[in-house]
């Protein structure tokens, strides 16, 4: 027998994600006329929309703040917590939005692909989740205790998004190489 | 008196359906989905113009109700069928999952039957149409989540079959629970509420399935055309490297 609750449970969960189907008209035709304005991605630089790892592990580093707190100026110290909380919370915001990005085009990429891997999306799936769930976690940690006792966590964001990056374009190529493939006549 | 009325503007919507469907050309294009629809406006013409007496009546009523369930899973087949073509790739994503939902389907229901000795002598048809529209529920879940995560667009034709039918088995699943829970009876409040929640979901294909609308196509042109440009602009770089150890070379 179904219990009220779940069965309540599951029309709110399928009368919200008819809303959203139903609101999605306008995004629908922004996405068909999709087109990146960022630059082309550079293998030695990574995904053009990430931040390098090395400025991550600057933001996060204790040793700046530990210069200006040799400074003995209670007013700059001050001064120096809330500037690098706000770029680190930029910096997370940043690569949030870099991460929403690159799934985007992701799936945009292999939809239309006929031979995907269904373990290989799991996985990136899984890393997707995990990487955004980590950024939400940091933004709490930030505001909680500030970004110089979070650069662990904060390094592992940043090298995690840059292979997160390169595995979904290492992944876009094959695909593409593959529709080249099943595209091209046989002789 | 009420469930009458709505009876009647049930019959009168299906009617104008169909009627513009066979203007429009559409039956040719959604023949399942007007298969089902006509399969209802046949059963309705036929149990509001005949009183048949009340044992025939729960009779004629469950086959008719198991037989439209059977349908609604080939209109859910179909819209499958017709919104994921162009896009192989989520079909096979939502074959994948829609296997996976039905394996724990069968799993939970052979477990929870295993332990109840002649469960099928005991159990009501309410109760088993119930678990069926649940499990109908959950795969078109599966399916709007798959097709919002990999941005999959509609036609107005398609948003309104599927957002018309995951209303009426949303509002058939909460019922089925009222009515095997014991809370939902004959000719009270809820009883009217069924037919209503069709009756909106004719209204929403009738504005959606007024005259055909085409699927956005996309365009396949734009990654490859994308992929050029960053194999060419990595290719420009590494040749400009390349002149630059050359240069280096030649002046030493």
């Amino acid at each position: 027998m179904i219990g009220i609750t779940f069965a309540i449970f599951m029309c709110s969960a399928v009368i919200l994600s008819l809303a959203l189907l139903a609101t999605r008209g306008s995004s629908v035709q922004r996405e068909l006329a999709f087109r990146t304005d960022l630059p082309p991605y550079d293998e030695s630089l990574g995904h053009p929309s990430l931040c390098p790892p090395e400025f991550a592990a600057r933001i996060f580093s204790p040793i700046d703040s530990t210069f200006v707190a040799a400074e003995k100026s209670r007013e700059l110290v001050r001064l120096f917590h809330h500037e690098r909380r706000v770029v680190a919370l930029v910096w997370i915001h940043q690569t949030k939005t870099a991460i929403h990005r690159i799934m985007r085009e992701h799936t945009r990429a292999t939809r239309q692909s006929a031979d995907l891997n269904l373990l290989t999306e799991a996985k990136l799936l899984s890393h997707y989740v995990q990487l955004v769930a980590v950024c939400d976690l940091l933004i709490l940690a930030i505001q909680a205790t500030g970004p110089a006792r979070v650069g662990t966590l904060a390094s592992y964001a940043a090298s995690l998004s840059q292979s997160f990056a390169d595995a979904q374009h290492a992944l876009a190529i094959t695909n593409t190489a593959r529709d080249l493939r099943g595209a091209s006549p046989a002789h | 008196m009420i469930s009458r009325s709505i009876w009647l503007v049930s019959i009168a919507l299906e009617l104008l359906l169909v009627t513009r469907a066979y203007q429009q050309n559409l039956i040719r294009r959604y023949p399942m989905f007007f298969t089902y629809i006509s399969f209802v406006l046949l059963t309705d013409l036929l149990m509001f113009t005949f009183h048949f007496p009340q044992t025939t009546y729960l009779y004629l009523y469950w086959i008719t109700e198991f037989l439209g369930l059977v349908l609604g899973c080939l209109v859910f087949l179909e819209f499958y069928r017709v919104a994921l073509n162009p896009y192989p790739g989520t079909a096979r994503m939502a074959r994948a999952l829609l296997a996976i939902l039905f394996v724990v389907a069968m799993a939970k229901t052979i477990i929870s039957t295993a332990n109840v000795p002649r469960w099928w002598f005991n159990v009501s048809p309410a109760q088993v149409e119930g678990l069926l529209r649940v499990c109908q529920l959950l795969a078109i879940l599966a399916l709007i989540v798959l097709c919002l995560f990999y941005s999959i667009p509609f036609g107005k034709n398609l948003r309104g079959i599927l957002i018309g039918y995951g209303l009426f088995v949303c509002w058939s699943v909460v019922c089925l629970a009222l009515v095997a829970a014991g809370v939902a009876r004959y000719n009270t409040l809820w009883s009217y509420t069924f037919p209503l929640s069709y009756l909106i979901t004719l209204v929403v294909w009738t504005v959606h399935l007024w005259s055909f609308q085409p699927n956005p196509v996309p365009d396949r042109t734009i990654p490859l055309e994308q992929e050029y440009q960053r194999v060419a602009a990595a290719t420009q770089r590494r040749l400009h490297d390349a002149r630059g150890y050359l240069a280096k070379a030649v002046g030493s």
